[in-house]
């Protein structure tokens, strides 16, 4: 018997964010300066009570590099495993991911197009401009690549084929864009290639500007909607005459369903660029721990990426320490092998 | 017919896909009643359930539900608290355990955040009993026969607690004693809750042992429908399916149904 209680989704969402807060401590305090544990909780207890600690070169490592970071990879890392766990259950395709569907590239390419834009109008490259504007340019990017997967894959009547075909246009429109965003940044009369190279694999080093404030805003909203369809969700990844005949408006579901997910990837994409596998790690881990019904599966994800993420990007800055890798390297190298493991169990199912 | 209101009429219901599927179609579903479809493959069979259950909506005409709701002016969500439907092919659902599964029928009664109470947990189980799955609650679904399948499919419907029942192919696949048995339990259920309940099936003489009324169709064209004794004759089953058949009445108007073959 096993109803899904909210007590059930209550634990395993405080036990998760009980994790989060021991990584992210573990992650402030590593480093090549280090911040003691104790330090940084007094520092931020003493910011938290309105006191100012300027004048501690701690605190200057502990609120302008690490804690903006922690922040940033947690809210990254959240948004792509909740777009990730709506894609597979939406697409009833274990394999689905922002990454690997494309839209991740797609709201790069349109972070970059509208850098351009704003580069000949006179604002600088990566910031400037309204604040809403590069992450809905991000947002607009998916949005279309998702377009792009669908219509490319077109329709077909048997569900496992034309969930392949939407897979493998996604990984041809992704390689596609890839190109296409090289293309742009090279012809930009800009200086930072490192800076531009690793954001193309996602990065997390960047400093953040005023733009996080709309992005971390949607992020929160967009993953609280999808909450709201986890159950419609539950009912169309069985089938969708299933869900039918059991209530479900599928199709407004689904655009929905599409809108949001590609809304929190561009927006966090715009930051941090194509980050790879979050979206398909997360979901699987946190479905072998609570099991797949959308209702758990959707708050605990969001908790989960952004453990992951921070484990991830504090791997990366320091394996090879002075020097740092783009998250996007360690995500790769732990992502590739599982895709390549699901695919096989996919076709022992069949 | 008597003075009863109908449960969910189609009136002069037309639908093309291509080309004319379903022609102007028009029949009633009585409470504690079991009407039966029969028709050769391609006869529109399949579709008719799915205008009746608002899946697709009809080019022409209407269906209405209890005389004087039309189907088109129903949310999804209100209709599924009306219409139970077993579907011909489920989708995939191995994983699940058999309670998880019969409690997705009380979906289209849950609030905004989609949360079952104890009351749709108490029905999820009742349903379960009365299809005689009470000790598998915690099997999975892969676990089951095709006939604790079937039932399962029908204790999803019944968790719906709707008035309005239907069936696609049913009984399809199954050895003759599950067929029996299933619909023993269909036709039990339909008497204990007054359902108006329509069975779409391939089985002539399932359909002539417990349909109340039957409706033959081929083309999309209704041809006959009426009480068994009045439609299950020897002719009208040979317009249909250009075969001779043995009929024999049964007693309470039931009839048995045999194709003759040399």
């Amino acid at each position: 018997m096993n109803r899904l209680s909210r007590t059930k989704i209550l634990g395993a969402s405080v036990s998760l964010l009980g994790l989060w807060i021991i990584v992210a401590l573990l992650s402030l305090n590593i480093g090549s300066v280090r911040v003691p544990v104790g330090t940084s909780l007094r520092l931020v207890g003493d910011f938290l009570a309105g006191e100012n600690p300027a004048g501690d070169p701690l605190a200057a490592v502990l609120f302008s590099v690490r804690l903006p970071r922690v922040l940033l990879g947690s809210l990254v890392g959240a948004a792509l495993a909740t777009a990730g766990a709506a894609f597979q259950s939406l697409l009833r395709n274990p394999l689905a991911d922002p990454y690997v569907l494309g839209v991740s590239t797609g709201a790069s390419t349109g972070t970059i197009l509208y850098s351009l834009i704003a580069g000949w109008m006179g604002f600088g490259i990566f910031g400037g401009g309204a604040i809403f504007a590069r992450p809905l340019a991000a947002f607009t990017g998916a949005v279309l690549t998702m377009t792009a997967v669908y219509l490319f894959a077109g329709r077909s009547s048997h569900h496992s084929e034309s969930s392949q075909r939407l897979l493998l246009a996604g990984i041809v429109l992704a390689s596609f864009l890839s190109s296409i965003n090289v293309f742009l940044l090279t012809s930009m009369n800009q200086a930072d290639l490192r800076g531009i190279f690793y954001w193309l694999m996602g990065d997390l080093s960047r400093p953040v500007d005023p733009s996080i404030i709309p992005v971390t805003g949607l992020v929160f909203l967009g993953a609280f909607l999808l909450y709201l369809f986890s159950h419609s969700l539950n009912l169309i990844s069985m089938g969708e005459n299933d869900a039918l005949i059991l209530g479900i408006e599928v199709r407004r579901v689904r655009n929905w369903v599409y809108v949001l997910a590609s809304l929190i990837t561009g927006a966090v994409v715009s930051v941090s660029g194509p980050i790879a596998y979050i979206g398909l790690i997360c979901p699987h881990l946190c479905r072998m721990m609570f099991g797949s019904d959308n209702r758990i599966l959707f708050p605990t994800v969001f908790i989960f990426g952004a453990v992951f993420t921070l484990l991830a990007d504090t791997l990366a800055r320091t394996v090879l320490s002075p020097a740092e890798l783009p998250v996007g390297i360690v995500t790769a190298v732990c992502g590739a092998p599982l895709f390549i493991y699901l695919l096989h169990r996919k076709r022992g199912n069949q | 017919m008597s003075g009863e209101p109908s449960m969910l009429e189609a009136r002069h219901v037309c639908f093309s896909y291509n080309r004319p599927i379903v022609r102007d179609v028009s029949f009633s579903l009585m409470p504690g009643t079991i009407t039966g479809i029969i028709g050769p493959n391609g006869s529109g069979k399949t579709t008719i359930l799915r205008l009746l259950d608002g899946i697709i909506a009809p080019l022409s005409g209407e269906v209405v539900l209890r005389g004087n709701t039309p189907l088109s002016s129903l949310k999804r969500k209100e209709i599924a608290r009306h219409i139970a439907m077993v579907p011909q092919n489920g989708g995939s659902y191995f994983y699940q355990t058999v309670f998880q599964f019969a409690i997705q029928g009380r979906s289209p009664h849950l609030s905004l955040m989609g949360f079952e109470s104890m009351r749709d947990e108490e029905i999820a189980r009742e349903v379960l009993e009365m299809t005689q799955l009470s000790h598998y609650l915690d099997a999975r679904v892969s676990e089951l026969s095709g006939g604790e399948k079937q039932r399962l499919l029908l204790a999803r419907a019944l968790a719906q607690q709707t008035e309005i029942l239907l069936l696609d192919e049913f009984t399809a696949n199954l050895d003759i004693n599950y067929q029996v048995e299933l619909m023993r339990l269909v036709r039990r259920i339909t008497r204990e809750k007054r359902l108006a309940t329509l069975v779409v099936s391939h089985e002539i003489n399932i359909l002539g042992t417990f349909c109340d009324r039957v409706i033959l169709m081929s083309q999309g064209v209704i041809r006959h429908q009426g009480s068994v004794q009045e439609v299950m004759t020897k002719e009208h089953l040979k317009q249909l399916f250009g075969l001779d058949f043995t009929v024999r009445p049964l007693p309470g108007g039931r009839m048995e149904v045999l194709p003759t073959i040399q």
